[in-house]
């Protein structure tokens, strides 16, 4: 693939066919969602389903984000799904901290910050692995994944962190005023206003430039004056961060801090943003596309459920759709 | 525009084949006692759909569903450890619309919400195997833990003649039925005054992999076991091919917990000494007809106990235990 031409194109003004590629993974939706309308029960379409399936995609939504920004600089982080259940591992021990009449409005705030900072710093040490060390992104999120995990179950002495009730553990509720049509998880709207604030990130600011410099061609960046070790750092902390919020709807979802929770999500979180039409070479991808991606992901196992699918085909379904997404990336790639 | 097209003929293409397979493939079974509740549909969802014991309860659940006529959709985790993908199994029944829940919570904390949720929405819960911290359910139907994990000691402590170092592999954190059995376990043994517990704090994980190397570390540790007890089948077939490996089978005492075919051909080779066999097939048809009752609005009990059984190599042949170990699957589960 010819690196200067993504470059070329991410600078300048979007091309027709640009708009069009960047619905894909929309089309993807749409086609997806109307084929469980025609095969589900029709309950599938109800509002409170798609409430449901639309709860379901907040982790691996706000998980793929991150994933985002990592991918488009060209690099990978494994160690999302450890840092997940790392991060709600410290949310569920940090309330634990308080009985259950005084936890109040703000130690679940501390608890989410905590986790938050918590898998920051270690993305941040991802990054700095990676820029300072010269090990490939691979390997060092491949050892932190190990890492984190072995850290997340050591705090949580082995078990589940049990919590007693707070509001933290309501994020989550698919409809939190039972019959209300417009009432969602208030996890849902944590991750809409975080979809604002990286699509702006990454499409209005220097840095979100520096992000697909670095992915299209690294040596360019670095001749046309950007840190690149810098900026990597940055990248992973801003993955770590995002994933520190999945962590915590994670202990919302669960209501308790699971150390073994999220084995191999990062799997699922790095196939939404290829769904989503990022690129693993690097210098292509979209946070919206991101999270439509996690949407499909979510609505295909939602789906598989109502119609009764057993889980063997559920799996043969999400890989081929896998490869599919990334197969026509690449016919796209030949044809422009 | 390319890309265009071929999305669309990718999703064609996934989902003409998923679509086509749906009908045969989905585990729905429609019972043929046709009657005024066939329009009933109950989702019945286990910890996990691969081990044996899993098997037993979907076969009594189709027993029941076909006595009663009702349907049955059978759906679980792939894990038995993860509590996420079982509370999205959960909320999709509950979004779906089914007339009752029957399932087997793989926590005791993390699936009270979602079963709250499915009650709030008028969907009858009722819980078999594993408890649940919540008040929502109506019934729960279950083997008495703690008495089988008590019957297991009994057993453990007759062939060791009363005496020597015995081990208790765990099974998984947060598993409330095990946990019950281990405590039972160690209640009954500590009445023994002459046998000694050396380790009670391993856990073998959800899997019979993580199973064997947690068997075969402790198998190191403590070279001079005498006896011991697993809490389910994963942990005790881990342990089982531990000793083989380890050339200790048969030497030293064991008492596992639940049967499957590689267990039971130990306890004909004497490398079992026992096997705390609870009835999952009882299991899975009290849990629909229970949950059928509630349906129907007749009060049923809050607890329900299903039969215990301790298997030895000397009742094995008895038709009544050979029910038990080989019940006839085939018959229910096509």
């Amino acid at each position: 693939m010819s690196s200067s031409e993504n470059t070329a194109s991410l600078y300048s003004q979007k091309s027709w066919r640009d708009h069009l590629n960047a619905f894909g993974p929309v089309i993807g939706l749409v086609v997806v969602y109307g084929i469980f309308l025609l095969v589900a029960p029709s309950s599938f379409h109800s509002l409170y389903n798609t409430k449901t399936f639309m709860t379901q995609a907040v982790i691996y939504g706000i998980g793929a984000m991150g994933m985002t920004f990592v991918i488009i600089s060209g690099g990978i982080d494994l160690s999302v799904g450890s840092l997940i259940a790392l991060g709600s591992v410290v949310t569920a021990m940090i309330l634990r901290t308080a009985g259950a009449e005084e936890i109040g409005l703000m130690l679940p705030i501390l608890a989410s910050l905590s986790a938050v900072v918590a898998c920051a710093l270690c993305g941040m040490l991802s990054g700095a692995l990676v820029s300072y060390m010269r090990i490939v992104p691979f390997i060092v999120t491949l050892g932190m994944m190990q890492i984190t995990r072995g850290v997340a179950k050591g705090l949580a002495g082995q078990t589940a962190v049990n919590t007693s009730d707070n509001w933290l553990g309501s994020m989550m509720v698919i409809e939190p005023q039972v019959g209300k049509w417009y009432s969602v998880a208030p996890g849902l709207w944590v991750m809409v206003v975080l979809l604002i604030f990286m699509t702006i990130l990454l499409r209005r600011t220097a840095f979100g430039r520096y992000v697909c410099a670095l992915g299209s061609n690294e040596a360019t960046a670095r001749l046309c004056g950007i840190n690149v070790s810098i900026q990597r750092i940055w990248v992973y902390t801003l993955c770590g961060a995002l994933t520190g919020c999945a962590s915590v709807m994670q202990y919302a979802s669960l209501s308790l801090g699971d150390p073994t929770a999220a084995v191999g999500m990062e799997l699922d979180i790095i196939a939404a943003v290829v769904i989503g039409g990022g690129s693993l070479n690097g210098g292509e991808g979209s946070v919206a596309g991101s999270l439509v991606g996690a949407i499909i992901m979510a609505i295909l196992r939602n789906g598989c459920v109502l119609v009764g699918i057993p889980n063997y085909v559920q799996n043969i379904v999400i890989g081929t759709i896998i490869v599919a997404a990334v197969g026509i990336d690449r016919l796209r790639h030949k044809s422009n | 525009m390319k890309r265009l097209m071929a999305w669309m003929i990718m999703m064609g293409l996934v989902f003409t084949g998923c679509g086509n397979e749906a009908p045969d493939t989905n585990d729905s079974v429609k019972g043929d006692g046709a009657s005024a509740d066939e329009s009933l549909t109950l989702a019945v969802i286990p910890k996990g759909t691969s081990h044996d014991f899993w098997k037993s309860i979907h076969a009594g659940a189709v027993k029941a569903s076909q006595e009663l006529g009702v349907e049955i959709i059978w759906t679980g985790p792939e894990k038995e450890d993860d509590r996420q993908q079982q509370i999205q199994v959960v909320q999709s029944f509950v979004s779906r619309g089914v007339d009752a829940i029957v399932i087997a919570p793989l926590d005791n904390v993390a699936l009270a919400r979602p079963v709250e949720t499915a009650v709030q929405r008028n969907i009858p819960v009722v819980i078999i195997d594993s408890g649940l911290e919540s008040e929502a359910h109506s019934s729960f139907v279950a083997t008495d833990n703690k008495e089988g994990g008590r019957l297991g000691a009994r057993r453990l402590a007759e062939v060791l003649g009363n005496k020597g170092k015995v081990i208790l592999l765990r099974y998984a954190e947060g598993s409330a039925s095990t946990e019950n059995r281990e405590a039972g376990f160690l209640e009954e043994i500590a009445k023994h005054g002459e046998i000694e517990v050396i380790s009670s704090n391993q856990y073998a994980g959800a899997t019979k992999e993580s199973a064997l190397q947690a068997s075969q570390n402790l198998l190191n540790k403590f070279p001079d076991v005498e006896g011991i007890f697993c809490p389910n089948e994963s942990s005790a077939f881990g342990m089982l091919r531990a000793l083989q490996s380890a050339g200790k089978a048969g030497q030293v005492k064991f008492v596992g917990f639940d049967t499957s075919e590689a267990l039971v051909t130990g306890l004909k080779d004497g490398e079992i000494n026992g096997l705390v066999s609870q009835d999952p097939f009882d299991m899975g048809y009290l849990g629909v007809k229970t949950a059928v009752a509630v349906i129907k609005g007749e009060t049923v009990e809050a607890n329900i106990a299903t039969r215990l059984e301790m298997i030895t190599p000397e009742n094995l042949n008895n038709p009544d235990i050979q029910e038990l170990v080989k019940p006839d699957l085939d018959k229910w589960l096509k």
